[in-house]
């Protein structure tokens, strides 16, 4: 065999350095794909903004109820929106995966957790967009929110976590599951039938107990219930979960319950990814 | 970490040290057997063998997608596992399959390999310009990559690869699906690059003449293991200057033994189905030939050629690369 010469010259390693430059880039690199799927950004509001303008204000009319359902089920249909959204945001890292430029980030010089916190961002930023024009859209049509200041915050603490978590899951499920069809057939049992049974509808309370003592546990019960008390006042769900005097202890046990599951599926997510990203 | 168009103190070292590295698969598949090589900086260096015998999990661990079993392996002295990040900042990598944003414009993904790398914008910029002119990128930059032909598309992830200025290039089967005449302008491009000697560049292939072409050394890599290592020329000289090949109507392997009773036919002469193959080293065609005839073989054709690498793979492994492949 020919020998090579067995020293050369070669440039130095370099030091670290911010890593929010690279994050802004993934970041930026996902809007601009986002963008150029409008599917990604209309299909997910278009089922929450029919129950909101369409099947709430029918209900009212046919069941006689009262205006204060039709802001029931406008906020509800929040809890329909987030889960839609995200895990629509999901289906972006498998195209990625499958036809997109996954591999060439993977081989890029930066922590691999940053793929998933740049996802996060934009689908955070759709999501809040999305939510404003829903909630825009309910109050064009005529229905009533109740929110101080002080219910803002709650609202926004509470959508913000749940995003946060909601997008973890979908992105958890796209590193694991290998094809778009497979993950899109699980979504209606991931983002829709919880809605369902979180009292989007109705409360909790109506529910069989067996199912209403598995909606205490869900999430988007929790989210649904902050999400009411901050833009109604109504701590009803709340009451029904905790059963509790106090509102803001409950909204604050809640809230609790909603950043746990933030925070557990955000490191879930970046673990999962990690793991299926390196052979 | 400081933009590229800073100076950089420089350090001696290998591009490639690669040590007793191994990756078995879940499920036992040994893809690749303990390997050993190194390649020197500016060096063009070669893994030929067929879909298979492990090119792209070399490559794979070296760019730090692929967790090695067992090992090391160090690209420009940073160790894959134990630095990956440092290796990924010094290395480009070109994939084997289209691996590009085809939505956005050639130019962006260009820019976003340029932030990643925390390449200094403006030296990105001026790259970039570069790079277009010389891979007749220039009036492609700023359409989406959706709309560029097989061909474009490699040229675009060759240039995106080169923006970062890498002091080592993996190409992983850059020419496979591309039609000839594409291929060849890719060839010239990487022969281009070879000859300004100021990268260091890992190729995986399974065609011949790109190895021959291109590559200073050439190691043969064959169900995971590393069966020879060296420059084409001295690949080929292993084999002489001619040799011999036979096609026989009855059983070559009784043929080969055959020849060798005569001292015509070497431990180096081989057989694949029903053709035998003779390097001649220091006897003579006329001569082998006439040995040949006598020993009345049944041979269908007979005639003299030159070696090829294909004689080397073939001999080394016993399996013809193109059928491999």
């Amino acid at each position: 065999m020919t020998a090579i010469s067995p020293e050369v010259t070669l440039p130095q390693r370099r030091v670290a350095h911010n890593p929010f430059a690279p994050l802004a880039t993934l970041a930026a690199r996902r809007f601009q794909l986002s963008v150029r799927t409008p599917r990604e950004l209309v299909v997910p509001l278009l089922t929450p903004i029919l129950f909101a303008l369409v099947i709430a204000p029918a209900l009212k009319q046919a069941l006689h109820t009262s205006a204060a359902y039709e802001a029931f089920v406008a906020t509800g249909t929040i809890g329909l929106l987030i889960p839609l959204n995200t895990m629509f945001a999901g289906l972006g890292v498998i195209v990625d995966r499958e036809s997109g430029a996954q591999r060439e980030l993977l081989a890029a010089p930066i922590p691999r957790s940053l793929l998933v916190l740049g996802n996060l961002a934009v689908a955070f930023a759709i999501t809040a967009l999305q939510v404003a024009v829903l909630i825009g859209a309910a109050s064009a049509r005529g229905i009533h929110f109740n929110a101080t200041a002080t219910g803002v915050v709650w609202f926004v603490a509470a959508s913000a976590l749940f995003t946060v978590g909601m997008y973890g899951v979908g992105e958890t499920l796209a590193s694991r599951i290998p094809r778009a069809e497979e993950y899109i057939a699980r979504l209606p049992a991931i983002a829709i039938v919880p809605w369902f049974l979180a009292g989007s509808l109705f409360p909790i309370s109506a529910l069989p107990s067996v199912l209403e003592w598995f909606a205490k546990f869900l999430p988007l019960t929790h989210g649904l219930a902050l999400v009411r008390y901050g833009l109604l006042g109504d701590s009803g769900g709340l009451h029904d979960i905790w059963s509790m005097h106090s509102a803001t202890m409950m909204a604050t046990l809640s809230l609790a319950v909603v950043a746990a599951f933030a925070a557990a599926l955000t490191v879930i997510a970046i673990r999962v990814f990690n793991r299926s990203a390196v052979r | 970490m400081q933009p590229r168009s800073e100076p950089i103190p420089r350090v001696k070292q290998r591009a490639i040290d690669v040590r007793k590295l191994r990756k078995t698969y879940p499920g036992g598949v040994e893809a690749v057997k303990s390997i050993d090589f190194e390649v020197a900086a500016g060096e063009v260096f070669g893994l030929l063998g067929p879909n298979g015998a492990g090119k792209s999990t070399t490559i794979g661990m070296l760019t730090t997608t692929i967790a090695p079993t067992s090992g090391s392996a160090r690209v420009a002295g940073f160790d894959v596992a134990g630095e990956p990040l440092a290796a990924r900042s010094v290395s480009s990598v070109v994939f084997q399959d289209p691996v590009v944003d085809s939505a956005l414009t050639g130019r962006r993904n260009l820019d976003i390999h340029g932030r990643l790398w925390r390449t200094d914008p403006t030296a990105v910029q001026s790259r970039v310009g570069e790079l277009a002119e010389t891979l007749g990128l220039a009036e492609l930059l700023d359409r989406p990559v959706g709309s560029y032909s097989g061909g474009e598309r490699r040229r675009l992830e060759i240039a995106r690869a080169l923006v970062s200025q890498p002091q080592v290039l993996f190409l992983d089967e850059p020419t496979v699906g591309l039609d000839p005449r594409i291929r060849h302008e890719l060839l010239d491009v990487i022969g281009r690059l070879r000859d300004r000697n100021e990268i260091t560049i890992l190729l995986t292939t399974h065609y011949l003449d790109e190895a021959e072409r291109l590559c200073d050394r050439i190691a043969i890599i064959h169900a995971g293991e590393i069966v020879a290592l060296d420059t084409p020329g001295a690949l080929l000289a292993g084999l002489g200057h001619e040799l011999v090949e036979l096609h026989v109507n009855g059983d070559a392997a009784t043929a080969l033994a055959s020849l060798r009773t005569r001292g015509i036919a070497g431990d180096d002469a081989f057989t694949i189905g029903s053709t035998l193959t003779v390097p001649l080293h220091d006897r003579t065609a006329a001569h082998a030939i006439s040995v040949i005839h006598d020993a009345d073989l049944a041979a269908s054709s007979i005639s003299t050629r030159q070696p090829t690498l294909d004689d080397v793979y073939l001999q080394l492994t016993g399996a013809r690369l193109a059928d491999a492949a």
